[in-house]
């Protein structure tokens, strides 16, 4: 991947929106054939930055490029290569699902060749084609999600940007969804995801982007992220038992500062070093080691924001 | 300039072109409204009301059949209420409820092409409504209820395009401001139906207040310049008024549009 010139990437994006600073000099890069998950808490401005990735809002500051050009300069001709699907439905519930397919098809120049040929290969792909002449309202959440991930592929775009594109579907609607997403990246397709769920951005990203605040707080594979973020190990003891102070000194001594605490547990991330060093400090204390995960981390960046 | 142009880019007659294909989805039950309002306009003011003003209505120093004044007022009315209901809940429903421009603002189009398109098709859906009201006052006329310099018809497609588009740039005005569709009722009574009655579009303005304030409705200058047209072939002096108006509300409302539709549907 490293030899590839990057299909998309961005440099120091900053946005401000009714006068509040939501992103704050974002950088990121992704390839085509690849999955970038971008991850954040609430307010973290993934949204935002994934808008102005793909011209729905400009930029205060900052550089986008496609393929090594700047989009600001042929922001249309850029458009041409987008597919979006939001995490709100935006179908036209005018239209029949075919006619859905048919009308995003409309707002695009160059025109996609064989349009009709495209949404029939779309409606079979998505397992649409049993709707195709039925309102997109008439659809399951799982269908319409799909509907709107087909309309996005209308046009034969080369960058996927995901919005959330499973929140409120059930486990087998998502578990499609994640399908299409994987066929979608070995058709060498680039994709910007968003998710709040963890697995899903474990599972379908080769590349993690997380934000914080409006500022990129880890960049690299989820397993890398996680290392450098959370350590190798988590130690999860009770938050309230009788070793409590003392796990709150040695805490302090190692500059590790406060624990995450979920429903009455600590949570502590440690590198391999720290553990070895926690075992011997509290031999007699019952604790469970496991591995850290992208839920850690999504507590670790939320909980300073929600406190 | 840059918004102007996009007036004539593809990506406005792309939304102007979805319109379309859903109003001709609808078509049997959209040509309903311009061909019966004007039999019952015709039948309630003109019958109706016309029946109590026998001797029929001084204009310009003669006497005029109450349904004969009446025609072009009603293609002046059909104009400006089409254009702007249309620019108002049309366009707030799509942008508040179908979430149509959100989808539409993910691909080639931009903001200016989808306010562009709404003015567009408002513009055009309107002109073809009075096309068709007119259609339905030549019938009148072939039937013996009008009078009217029918020859003078194909003129007023033109001109109720561009007053369409006018006023349909005045309607998406109130559709980025208004916060729900419940709140519409704000700018229709303060100022959509105060404009529609000191127009002489139904009646002569007869009071002096009235008749000075009409001055700056372009609603009344496009009353009295289609009746001009079609009553006596010449509706010169209203209309370079109208022209004049119209100029400035699109030079002013459709920059201010784009500003606050910004706002409204970016956040930005």
């Amino acid at each position: 991947m490293s030899g590839m010139p990057p299909l998309l990437e961005a440099h120091g994006l900053v946005k401000r929106l009714g006068g509040r600073l939501v992103v704050d000099g974002v950088d990121l890069v992704c390839h085509g054939g690849q999955v970038l998950g971008l991850l954040g808490p609430n307010g973290a401005g993934k949204t935002t930055t994934l808008r102005m990735l793909y011209g729905f809002l400009s930029a205060d500051a900052g550089v986008i490029r496609f393929e090594g050009a700047d989009v600001s300069r042929q922001l249309s001709r850029f458009k041409r290569q987008l597919g979006v699907c939001t995490q709100e439905d935006t179908f036209d519930g005018d239209f029949t699902v075919r006619e859905n397919l048919e009308i995003a098809a409309s707002y695009f120049r160059p025109r996609p060749p064989a349009v009709g040929r495209r949404v029939d290969e779309l409606l079979e792909r998505f397992a649409l084609a049993t709707y195709a002449g039925d309102k997109p309202e008439a659809l399951s959440g799982g269908f319409r999600r799909r509907l709107m991930i087909a309309r996005a592929l209308v046009h034969r775009p080369r960058m996927l940007f995901l919005d959330e594109p499973t929140t409120g579907l059930d486990p087998q609607a998502r578990v499609a969804v994640w399908d299409l997403v994987n066929g979608l990246r070995a058709d060498g397709l680039g994709i910007v995801l968003t998710t709040h769920y963890m697995d899903e951005a474990e599972r379908l990203s080769d590349v993690l982007t997380v934000l914080a605040q409006g500022k990129v707080a880890a960049h690299g594979t989820p397993k890398s992220v996680l290392g450098d973020m959370l350590g190798e190990h988590v130690v999860v003891l009770p938050a309230d038992g009788p070793s409590r102070p003392a796990v709150a000194t040695w805490l302090d001594a190692h500059g590790l500062g406060e624990p995450l605490t979920v429903l009455g547990a600590w949570h502590l991330p440690l590198s391999g070093e720290q553990l070895a060093d926690f075992a011997h400090a509290f031999p007699a204390l019952r604790y469970e080691v496991r591995p850290p995960n992208l839920d850690d981390l999504f507590l670790k960046l939320a909980l300073p924001c929600t406190a | 300039m840059h918004g102007l142009r996009a007036a004539i880019e593809w990506q406005s007659r792309a939304v102007v072109g979805r319109h379309l294909r859903v109003y001709l989805k609808n078509w049997h039950t959209s040509f309903l409204p311009p061909v019966l309002e004007p039999i019952t306009l015709l039948l309630a003011f003109g019958l109706g009301l016309g029946a109590y003003m026998s001797s029929g209505i001084e204009w310009h120093g003669r006497s005029v059949g109450y349904m004969n004044f009446v025609a072009p007022g009603m293609l002046a009315y059909a104009t400006f209420m089409t254009a702007i209901f249309q620019s108002l809940f049309g366009a707030f429903i799509r942008m508040r409820y179908q979430r149509t421009w959100e989808g539409q603002l993910t691909t080639q189009i931009e903001l200016r092409h989808v306010v562009w398109g709404e003015i567009l098709w408002a513009a055009l859906l309107t002109t073809t409504y009075v096309a068709i009201v007119g259609l339905v006052l030549s019938v009148c006329q072939a039937v013996g209820l009008l009078q009217l310099e029918l020859a003078f018809l194909p003129v007023v497609i033109p001109i109720v395009f561009v007053a369409a588009s006018a006023f349909a740039a005045l309607g998406l005005c109130f559709t980025a401001l208004v916060p729900t569709i419940d709140h519409m009722n704000l700018p229709i009574f303060l100022v959509v139906l105060p404009l529609g009655f000191v127009s002489a579009t139904y009646f002569p303005l007869g009071h002096p207040v009235l008749a000075a304030i009409s001055i700056a409705n372009p609603l009344y200058h496009l009353a009295e310049g289609l009746r001009g047209l079609l009553l006596a072939g010449d509706g010169t002096g209203h209309l370079a008024g109208l022209a004049a108006l119209l100029a400035v509300m699109l030079a002013v409302l459709v920059p201010l549009d784009m500003r606050l539709l910004r706002k409204r549907v970016l956040g930005d």
